[in-house]
């Protein structure tokens, strides 16, 4: 589903963020991508959502390389992946509902489907009250969930998620993670960077650690540190 | 394109508008504004036109024959001016004639010269140009030739009269044109003032798959609703303001022909909507194109 090959990243200023970078990631697959904070958790996962180009190397995600995407393929390639931004990109002047009802309006989806929709999301998010609310009018963690309310709406067969988990309490965070696992369970690919410790090691799910820009470990059922074998 | 995306468009066109209130009021004050003015400048241009032509339609050439001239010799006369170059129409006035048309004018003052068999008038030519501001030129060839005893057509007034127009022309032209920028100038800068609020907005709708079109429309509408909506406000306002102008023109300036307020107006209104909507929309769509380029 995923296929890296000898990516470099280099940013315009001149800071290489990701350094020879091959990996491979099946249909189905529950990612988690670690690391201390300016390892290149962020740069991997923004490559991988096309957000920006690499500096060398190949990048296929569903069979296509994502490097010679013409922008209007772009914006197709964007609506099949669930994305869960680390600063959350929401629509500060649109509502809860709103921001996630944007998602299913751009793929054309009936306005009776996201009536209907929209609040299942937000409910699975534990969301439901606060769907008329501005972003700006919600903590931070509830942004995060508004943000992953609109990563799944589409039911995309591939999440990528910059620390969800980020800005929640231990027992959100929970909550946020069992519902990735039942949408993975349902056959969803997720990739997930997070430096949250104690739910890597919960999981028990694929971890892959990066440091300074290079893959240091990537290992099935791992956990977060070494040591902690 | 289907059509509730078409639905969700305007929508979003009339929300956004709601939700940006100001500059929503902003863009549309500047749109009402100048083509206030720019309306204003049009019914004036056009009238200016109109007077013009009115008084241009009336300045002849009248060329008195000498009175000792035969019949034949008129006749000879008048087949000589029509040949010259620039004239258009030469017309034969009698000198019973011309005192018949001065009786017409001045009633009774005149009254004893028929009876007495004593008119003072000469027999004359009157002699249009195709093109009004040949006359001066027309005239002072007509001057030379044998047979005519004097050229008149008011000769300092016409000339000057003629560089008038031309003046208020030029200038009417240039104000127009400056205002054509100065409008251009203001438009762009509200749209972009709105668009760069809405800088981040459109890169998250990007980032969430949305196709260019998709993120413009919604703008273009709206560029067209507040720039329609700009020039709704000149276009009653001036539509009220000339009709009111006329009837006041009609009782205290009768002389002054103004033109009809129903073949103006239309023209006018469906003249401001037309460049409204353009401004509106255009403006918006190239004001947001560096966004999209994400
Ligand atoms: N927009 C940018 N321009 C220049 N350098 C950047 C940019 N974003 C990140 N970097 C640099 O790239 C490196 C990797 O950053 P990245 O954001 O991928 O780290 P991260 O692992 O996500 O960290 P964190 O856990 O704090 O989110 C860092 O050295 C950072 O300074
Ligand atoms: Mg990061």
């Amino acid at each position: 589903m995923i296929e890296i090959q000898h990516v470099n990243m280099v940013y315009p200023n001149g800071v290489g963020a990701l350094k020879d970078i091959n990996l491979t990631i099946e249909q189905g697959e529950f990612v988690f991508i670690v690391g201390t904070s300016g390892a290149g958790k962020s740069t991997l996962i923004r490559l991988i959502g096309r957000e920006f180009l690499p500096a060398g190397g190949r990048i296929r995600v569903f069979g296509r390389d994502i490097t010679k995407l013409r922008r209007r393929e772009v914006s197709m390639f964007r609506r099949n992946i669930g994305v869960v931004f680390q600063d959350f990109r929401l629509l500060d002047n649109r509502t809860v509902f709103e921001n996630v009802a944007f998602a299913m309006q751009v793929v054309g989806a009936k306005p009776r489907e996201v009536r209907r929709r929209v609040p299942e999301a937000l409910e699975m998010v534990g969301l439901t009250g606060k769907a008329k609310l501005k972003p700006l009018e919600l903590s931070g963690g509830e942004q995060q969930r508004v943000c992953l309310a609109r990563a799944i709406i589409n039911q995309p067969s591939l999440i990528i998620a910059d620390e969800p988990t980020g800005n929640l309490d231990p027992k959100t965070s929970l909550g946020i993670m069992d519902l990735l696992k039942n949408i993975n369970i349902r056959g969803t690919t997720i990739l997930m960077a997070t430096h949250d410790r104690e739910i890597v090691d919960r999981m028990k799910q694929r971890v892959i650690m990066l440091e300074n820009g290079r893959i240091v470990r990537d290992e099935q059922r791992g956990v977060y540190s070494q040591d902690a074998h | 394109m289907l059509i509730r995306n078409i639905i969700y468009y305007f929508k979003e066109a009339f929300a956004s508008i709601l939700r940006n209130g100001w500059m929503s009021f902003a863009s549309i004050a500047v749109v009402a504004v100048t083509l206030f003015i720019f309306g204003s400048f049009f019914l004036l241009n056009t009238n200016v036109q109109y007077v013009t032509d009115d008084i241009k339609e009336q300045v002849e050439i009248i060329a008195y024959v000498q009175n000792d001239l035969t019949a034949a010799e008129t006749e000879q006369l008048r087949l000589q001016l029509i040949q010259l170059d620039k004239v258009k129409e030469v017309k034969y006035v009698s000198k019973e004639e011309a005192l018949e048309r001065l009786r017409e004018q001045l009633g009774d003052l005149v009254a004893g010269y028929e009876e007495e068999g004593r008119n003072p008038l000469d027999d004359s030519f009157e002699v249009r140009t195709t093109i009004p501001e040949d006359i001066p030129e027309v005239a002072a060839v007509i001057e030379t030739l044998p047979g005519i005893r004097r050229v008149d057509y008011g000769t300092d007034v016409v000339k000057k009269l003629f560089n008038f127009i031309a003046a208020v022309k030029w200038v009417g032209l240039a104000f127009m044109i400056g205002l054509a920028f100065t409008a251009m100038f203001l438009i762009a800068n509200t749209i972009k003032l709105t668009v760069n609020a809405r800088a981040k907005e459109i890169m998250i709708m990007k980032w969430v798959g949305a196709t260019e079109w998709f993120i413009r429309w919604p703008f273009v509408i709206e560029g067209i609703i507040l720039g329609s909506l700009g020039s709704l406000l000149p276009a009653l306002g001036l539509t009220y303001l000339y009709n009111e102008a006329v009837t006041w023109a009609q009782i205290n300036l009768y002389f002054l022909p103004l033109v009809n307020p129903d073949i103006i107006l239309a023209p006018l209104v469906k003249l401001l909507l037309l460049i409204g909507a353009t401004i509106g929309g255009l403006g918006s769509l190239f004001s947001m194109r560096r966004f999209l380029k994400v």
